[in-house]
């Protein structure tokens, strides 16, 4: 069994899964920082996945509608997360109460948040060593992430059906000289599972009947753009 | 050891409160049971046992009283099936048997018990290995002698051979009231501080834990009742299952003095809510003290530092608004997950590793509406999209708006899947049509046509 103290420790990083690796200066979720992932989607789920299904416990706050099927297939353990879909009024203290014992707390501010508001929660992750994932907008975050472009595939006009996401990814970090990065994903793969783009490109991916022939195309076509 | 049948058992058991979160919808139940006779032991959330002779005496007959305590029972909006017969297993066996139990005569247990299959005796070991030896019912069972029993399926063989007779195991342990298990104390001059209610409430938990010690029980959970001095009274369940020490419960007293109304700990000065002038330690679902130690959370180990993190704000916000999911089996998305108040164990009724056809393939939808959102599909010339009774589409879905938002062009879509679910309960039983649809904004939704209505049930990001 892990605990909270033997998830990579000493390096101060949760893990992420290998698809997201390069977006993160260190390769991780550092530990005490705070991170965005736009408006909450598959994207906020997956940027837990990797540490959750490597044994760090995740909250999620405020978030009612999280598909937690989705999550699962990302790769997230759900014996190792605890729902607050509605924290009420008084979100903050639910939100530092829950930042001294998760190693990840995934919020979407119930409201925007003042500056103080916000140094204050930074402070607590920072003095509890967790990390707050925010599916949100949050001006002080360490590091941004946001889907640039997206396009389902496998699904044609009348037939077939969703089978995955062909999406870029783009990574900004806080200061001048930090460039931003991209990457090509599937969010989500086939299965569910998530992963870099850049090998299943080709096509390998939607295969069978006419939703490949239609849909090849277009995907090679996006995957050249970025 | 005694060889005389058991004694006559009523059992009462609600099959809409059987689950492990509806034990407290149970206590009510279980008061009205009191009424009838005040030696109520529950067996487990839903189904609870008295002893049937006093009270069906004084009823005029066991018949007279089952049907009186149904209708009581139904009065609080349960269905309640009651069952009569000597010891309480038969008579958990008779509230099974038919939609409202069965009163199974003095002496005709055995005669009762002889068709049932020996899977209901709830021995793993004997229920797998009896059928392969040729016995297959309990009138079998109970034809053998008990010593040949013992000698070739030990102690559990002569447990199962007493029970297929009809001779009870164990008499009942009634549950005296819970009042007089409590442990509470006033605070006069109220106190403004938590630090002395806090202190009490260790040695009022001593004091609790050993009454309950000397009676055998156990608890399930104990509740924290704290009366303020401006009129306010706070009430919580805390999760006990007998684990918790005197400074642990104190330690809730504290979590719960922390997330009062209108504000932080230990000022007391707030004029609306004022000081503690009684504090309650009751302690809720008696059991009886087996010495089990429950895992708190099945299989993976929750550090001390989560739970009392996701304890802490349970006080702030209640039981029952910190959750976590439990995959459960079923077709529409909202379905295959449960949210189990954080402390509670549940077993999904639906399990998620049967197949459930008609469900949507993986990849699952990240955004799931625990409400359907509603929304409209029209076709190129701004009719709405219906479904005909052979599937038959009325035209090709074109824009999509929800909630009244702005119509969004649809690029792709794939359905209509029909669902049929329930076709054998009217009540429950929907007819439906689902569609996956992709928009010119990157988005794919899960749509749903019922009764010509569309929602959107989750989507794709």
């Amino acid at each position: 069994m892990r605990h909270r103290d033997d998830v990579l420790a000493g390096e101060g990083m949760l893990p992420v899964l290998p698809a997201l690796r390069e977006l993160l200066p260190g390769g991780g979720l550092s530990r005490g920082s705070v991170v965005t992932s736009g408006g909450f989607g598959l994207l906020s789920l997956v940027l837990v996945a990797g540490a959750v299904a490597d044994g760090a416990w995740c909250a999620v706050v405020g978030v009612p509608a999280v598909g937690m099927r989705a999550a699962v297939e990302a790769g997230v353990d759900p014996d190792r997360v605890v729902l607050i879909a509605d924290p009420g009024p008084r979100w903050p203290q639910v939100v530092a109460s829950l930042l001294d014992g998760f190693d990840i707390v995934l919020l979407c501010p119930p409201d925007q948040p003042s500056a103080q508001l916000r140094r204050k929660l930074e402070a607590a992750a920072r003095r509890y060593d967790s990390v707050l994932v925010i599916a949100g907008d949050w001006p002080g975050a360490q590091s941004r992430l946001l889907v640039a472009h997206a396009e389902w595939a496998g699904i044609g006009v009348g037939y077939g059906r969703l089978r995955a996401r062909l999406a870029q990814v783009v990574a900004t970090g806080r200061g001048a000289g930090e460039r931003p990065r991209a990457a090509w994903l599937w969010l989500p793969g086939a299965d569910g599972a998530v992963t870099a783009a850049a090998a299943a490109a080709s096509g390998s991916l939607v295969t069978g009947g006419r939703a490949a022939a239609t849909d090849a195309p277009d995907l090679a076509r996006l995957a050249s753009s970025g | 050891m005694t060889r005389q049948a058991g004694a006559r058992v009523l059992v009462l058991r609600c099959p809409d409160l059987l689950a492990e979160d509806a034990a407290r919808a149970f206590e009510p139940v279980v008061a009205v049971v009191e009424e009838f006779c005040p030696h109520v032991e529950v067996l487990r959330p839903g189904v609870c046992a008295i002893p049937a002779r006093g009270p069906a005496r004084y009823f005029g007959g066991e018949v007279e009283l089952a049907s009186r305590l149904a209708a009581a029972v139904s009065l609080g909006g349960f269905g309640g099936q009651v069952g009569i017969a000597d010891g309480l297993f038969a008579a958990g066996l008779a509230a099974r048997t038919g939609p409202a139990g069965l009163v199974v005569p003095p002496g005709k247990t055995p005669e009762f018990l002889a068709g049932f299959p020996v899977g209901v005796l709830g021995i793993p070991e004997l229920t797998a290995l009896l059928p392969r030896l040729g016995i297959e019912t309990l009138g079998q069972l109970a034809e053998l002698p008990p010593a040949d029993a013992v000698s070739r399926f030990g102690p559990s063989g002569e447990l199962a051979v007493r029970l297929a007779r009809g001779l009870d195991p164990r008499p009942l342990i009634p549950r005296p009231p819970p009042a007089d298990l409590s442990a509470a104390m006033e605070f006069d001059p109220p106190a403004g501080q938590s630090e002395p209610v806090i202190f009490a409430a260790k040695a009022l938990a001593d004091q609790m834990h050993d009454r309950l010690a000397a009676g055998g029980y156990g608890c399930v959970r104990v509740r924290v009742e704290v009366h303020y001095s401006g009129g306010a009274q706070v009430s919580r369940l805390w999760r006990h299952d007998g684990l918790l020490s005197a400074l642990a419960v104190a330690e809730r007293v504290r979590w719960q003095l922390d997330g009062r109304p209108g504000g932080q700990a230990a000022t007391g000065d707030d004029a609306e809510v004022g000081g503690v002038t009684l504090l309650r330690l009751i302690p809720d679902q008696l059991v009886r003290a087996t010495g089990r130690q429950l895992a708190l959370w099945g299989d993976a180990v929750v550090t001390d530092r989560v739970a009392r993190a996701a304890i802490r704000v349970q006080a702030m916000l209640g039981h029952d608004r910190v959750t976590r999911p439990v995959l459960a089996g079923g077709r529409r998305p909202a379905e295959q997950v449960l949210f189990v108040p954080f402390g509670d164990s549940e077993v999904p009724q639906r399990p998620a590793d049967r197949p459930w056809p008609g469900q949507i393939p993986a990849p699952a939808p990240a955004v799931v509406y625990p409400v359907p959102r509603s929304a409209s599909v029209t076709d190129s010339v701004g009719e709405v999209v219906s479904v005909g009774g052979r599937a038959g589409l009325s035209a090709a879905p074109a824009l999509l708006a929800v909630e009244g938002g702005p119509a969004c062009p649809v690029t792709a879509w794939a359905g209509p899947w029909p669902v049929t679910q329930r076709w054998w309960d009217p009540p429950r039983s929907c007819r439906q049509a689902r569609f996956q649809l992709r928009t010119d904004d990157g988005r794919a939704w899960l749509a749903v046509l019922q009764e010509g209505h569309w929602v959107i049930e989750a989507s794709y990001d």
